[in-house]
């Protein structure tokens, strides 16, 4: 659906982002990832064709962002950072001038509007004064107008910016409900997002693609596999301790507090022999967690990781 | 086309609803009523000891219309910047520049439809000056004609002010600068032909002479549509819209 090659641009001397190369299937959401700064807004813009890159192309739907933008620029919804409200239109007017702008055909303009408002909750505010509407409000305003036309491709940019946690949950909610009817590019530094909306990651680092892959995948490779499980007991916790060190497949074992951490290989066995030896002692589990590499630390590994060979 | 017309109708209704434009036509109303009915007195004080035979002397159009609409005019070069302002200035300030560049709509049709809008906005100012005159024909008679053709005079020069505007618009982000900037270009074809009548350039001093926004307004007034000043306005307004165009165009290069 969206193929990118090659993609460079600078502003003036300093480079924004250098010769990115991915692709994005019909139907996925992908999770542009990144520090402040890293190029995600600008390879957001090039693609909606807002912007012209310095090298490199990009193709949606087919249709060379350069030489067709007329015949992309139809097939995308772009939310930028800021959301694009005229403050002194009615909610419902400012969507159906949307519409129109967009080159939808005269007889969907209402039902499409009408299924915006819905998507996105707006039906109780569509006839107040958008300048009057809370941040919240303005940026799923943002959203509908990027829904309204109905685009196969939808890119948003920094959605949950600005909302409280509320919000925040019914953008995701929101976003997890159009997968699979658009292609969705979402733009993020916050990663609990991409892991509750997401399909595939890029994590991009000053300008350059640092790890392109599903979200399991990227977990798997960055934690060479590996478990930490974390067992709470009731009774005998050091001796507990002691003894799970010379179970198969564990490799440390330490308490922390009230909670003992046991760091083993990714083998699921391994998992099911520590839970039996505890249970075995006697020890009175109450609590057994198992955690693979959380995404923060992934990305924290790769973009620090990359500042260093720069 | 319809893209133009969805630019320019939005932006036709919200210009024509927000408060500058009650502002701006409320007090233009004041002042000519103020002048309009001064000049109208005097006309009908002077004509009162008008002797038989004098009617070439005196008449509507000269006395009284022509003072109107060079007041018009003057009104114009100040408030068609102000009314224009806000067309391309206040899209990048408000961030909704975003969706105008990336919806499929060309730059040209920005342009034109911004133009269109300003236009549509002065013509409705122009329709409140127009009713001056058209009152004063419940207490006298005069001929319609060369009014007309001093009002397409002014349709025509507001027309180079709204384009010149939008292009002052288009250049920033600050609807402040974009007030001064359009002021500053409308007097600058005001005062354009002054360079005219230096004789040892005689080919630049004739070019100048046909570039007088002056000579070509005063064509209208005195009711003598030329085509050589349509064809000359027109370009002016071809011009700035172009510029304007290429403007929008450019910020997807930078």
């Amino acid at each position: 659906m969206i193929e990118v090659k090659d993609l460079s641009k600078n502003y003036g001397d300093r480079p924004a982002i250098r010769s990115l190369n991915f692709s994005v299937n019909r139907g996925e959401v992908v999770g542009f990832l990144g520090p402040n700064g890293a190029g995600k807004s600008t390879t957001m813009k090039i693609i909606t064709g807002y912007m012209a890159p310095s090298s490199g192309e990009v193709k949606v739907a087919g249709f060379d962002v350069f030489e067709d933008p007329i015949e992309v620029k139809r097939r995308i919804g772009y939310l930028p950072e800021t959301p694009p409200v005229y403050n002194d239109m009615y909610v419902r007017d400012y969507l159906r001038f949307v519409a129109k702008l967009k080159g939808v055909s005269k007889d969907r303009i209402e039902s499409l509007v009408k299924s915006a408002l819905d998507k996105t909750g707006l039906g109780d505010v569509q006839k107040r004064m958008i300048g009057n509407l809370s941040k919240g409000y303005k940026q799923r305003v943002g959203l509908a107008q990027a829904l309204v036309s109905d685009p196969e491709v939808l890119i948003l940019d920094e959605p949950t910016v600005g909302l409280d946690p509320k919000q925040v949950a019914e953008m995701r909610q929101l976003i997890r409900q159009l997968r699979g009817q658009h292609t969705i590019i979402l733009s993020t530094h916050i990663l609990p997002e991409v892991q509750a909306s997401c399909d595939k990651v890029i994590i991009i680092n000053a300008g350059r693609i640092v790890a392109e892959d599903s979200l399991t995948g990227l977990t798997k490779r960055m934690s060479g596999g590996g478990h930490s499980i974390t067992l709470k007991v009731r009774r005998n916790q050091d001796e507990v301790v002691r003894s799970l060190t010379s179970i198969q497949g564990v490799v440390q074992a330490r308490s922390s507090g009230r909670m003992i951490e046991v760091e083993c290989d990714g083998d699921e066995a391994t998992v099911e022999r520590v839970a039996s030896h505890v249970v075995g002692a006697g020890a009175g589990l109450i609590e057994l967690q198992v955690q693979a590499l959380a995404l923060e630390d992934i990305f924290i590994k790769l973009t620090s990781k990359e500042m260093i060979t720069h | 086309m319809r893209a133009i017309m969805t630019i320019a109708s939005k932006d036709f209704r919200n210009l024509l609803t927000s408060p500058m434009f009650y502002v701006i036509s409320g007090l233009c109303s004041v002042l000519w009523t103020y002048s309009y009915l001064r000049a109208l007195l005097l006309f009908a004080e002077r004509s009162r000891y008008m002797q038989p035979g004098m009617e070439g002397g005196m008449n509507l159009q000269r006395e009284v219309f022509l003072l109107h609409i060079s007041q018009i005019n003057l009104l114009f070069v100040f408030v068609v910047p102000a009314l224009t302002m806000r067309l391309l200035a206040d899209e990048k300030r408000m961030r909704t520049y975003d969706l105008l560049l990336t919806a499929p709509i060309s730059a040209t049709q920005i342009a034109i439809g911004k133009f269109l809008a300003g236009l549509g906005v002065v013509t409705v100012l122009t329709g409140i000056s127009f009713l001056y005159p058209l009152i004063t024909r419940f207490v006298a008679e005069y001929p319609m004609a060369p009014l007309l053709s001093a009002y397409a005079g002014v349709i025509m020069v507001s027309a180079a002010y709204v384009a010149v505007g939008i292009f002052a618009s288009s250049l920033t982000e600050s609807t402040m600068l974009a007030v001064v900037l359009g002021l500053i270009f409308n007097i600058l074809l005001w005062f354009i032909s002054q360079g005219a009548g230096t004789d040892n350039l005689p080919l630049v001093s004739s070019i100048l002479e046909y570039m007088s926004l002056g000579q070509h307004f005063l064509n209208f007034i005195m009711g003598a549509v030329k085509v050589a000043s349509v064809v000359f306005l027109a370009s002016v307004v071809g011009f700035f819209v172009f510029l304007t165009q290429r403007v929008v165009e450019s910020s997807r290069w930078r």
